[in-house]
């Protein structure tokens, strides 16, 4: 890829962003292969030593705040009508509960994720009290003198500590997943915005 | 590594890479190599933030009939410096503190 074609590329791929960002950047990548050719570097490889134009938008949207992005995407280009405003004040009995009913959705949805890592993790907590009181029952039974009883208490105590621990390593694991997944969807959102001009 | 920690030293790096004369991008990039790679949109970040915050300014010159960014560190950058060399310090002998127990004297 030449120089030309790589800065319209990522022109391209990157009209999301603030304008005066964006000349800003692509001025900054094109004194960068300007230099290199200067160099002694020949242009197609110039351009492959800053990278691709994917990977240059993928670094980009996980260096920028989302806040900054959405600041930026809220704004209008340029002034707002004097009936634009009136409309958005007599629609906000419309459109600000739809707002905030897809905002409380997607809360919900998360938070409904939260909540099956909490269960899994009170399951195993309940498996962890039930191992205890199988241990406590072993001594119950040989004070009344039923050894039998105390052998079935021992085992289920002991199915019950082999349960919570494997069920333990299970619920961080589930943790850890959500964490990664909340990562992920927040720089997918954040590409989309760089990547995509309405 | 913590990125808190990354940031601190990636800004130490850039700044000490123009302590001593005015350099650009591509300079920098080239000067920092044999210690550390670092990537375009790493840099410009970097050097974003340390415009922000008064510890260089920039002025575009040009050179071979385009435009080039030239980079100067301010007396607040050169402080920032200093600062990183005291800190370094102490994180140096806390991690003799840590490393005491293993008998790894560095």
């Amino acid at each position: 890829m030449n120089k030309e074609r790589f800065l319209a590329e990522l022109r391209r791929q990157l009209s999301g962003l603030p304008q005066r960002e964006l000349e800003e950047r692509l001025s900054f990548y094109s004194e960068m292969i300007d230099d290199r050719m200067e160099d002694g570097i020949p242009e197609e490889e110039a351009v492959a030593e800053i990278g691709g134009v994917d990977s240059v938008r993928e670094q980009i949207a996980s260096e920028i705040p989302l806040t900054a992005l959405v600041r930026e995407k809220v704004r209008p280009g340029r002034r707002l009508k004097g009936w634009e405003i009136v409309l958005l004040v007599l629609g906000a009995p419309l459109w600000l509960p739809l707002l905030i009913a897809a905002a409380a959705v997607i809360l919900a949805v998360y938070l409904v994720l939260w909540a099956a890592a909490v269960c899994v993790y009170a399951a195993d907590l309940s498996l962890a009290a039930c191992a205890v009181a199988g241990f406590a029952g072993v001594f119950l039974y040989l004070k009344n003198g039923n050894p039998a009883g105390a052998l079935f208490s021992l085992g289920a105590g002991l199915t019950c500590a082999g349960l919570a621990i494997l069920l333990f390593f299970a619920s961080t694991g589930i943790s850890k997943a959500i964490l990664r997944l909340t990562r992920r969807a927040l720089l997918g959102i954040k590409t989309s915005i760089i990547g995509k001009e309405d | 590594m913590d990125i808190q920690l990354k940031r601190g030293l990636l800004d130490a790096c850039v700044l000490a890479a123009i302590k001593n004369e005015d350099s650009y991008g591509y300079k920098i990039i080239k000067d920092m190599k044999p210690y550390l790679d670092l990537s375009e949109s790493t840099l410009y970040t970097i050097l974003k933030r340390l415009e922000a915050s008064d510890m260089l300014t920039v002025r575009s010159v040009e050179h071979e009939g385009r435009l080039r960014k030239y980079y100067h560190i301010t007396q607040q950058g050169q402080q920032r410096i200093e600062e990183f060399k005291k800190d370094w310090k102490e994180i140096l002998s806390i991690y003799r503190f840590i490393t005491r127990e293993d008998g790894r004297h560095e």
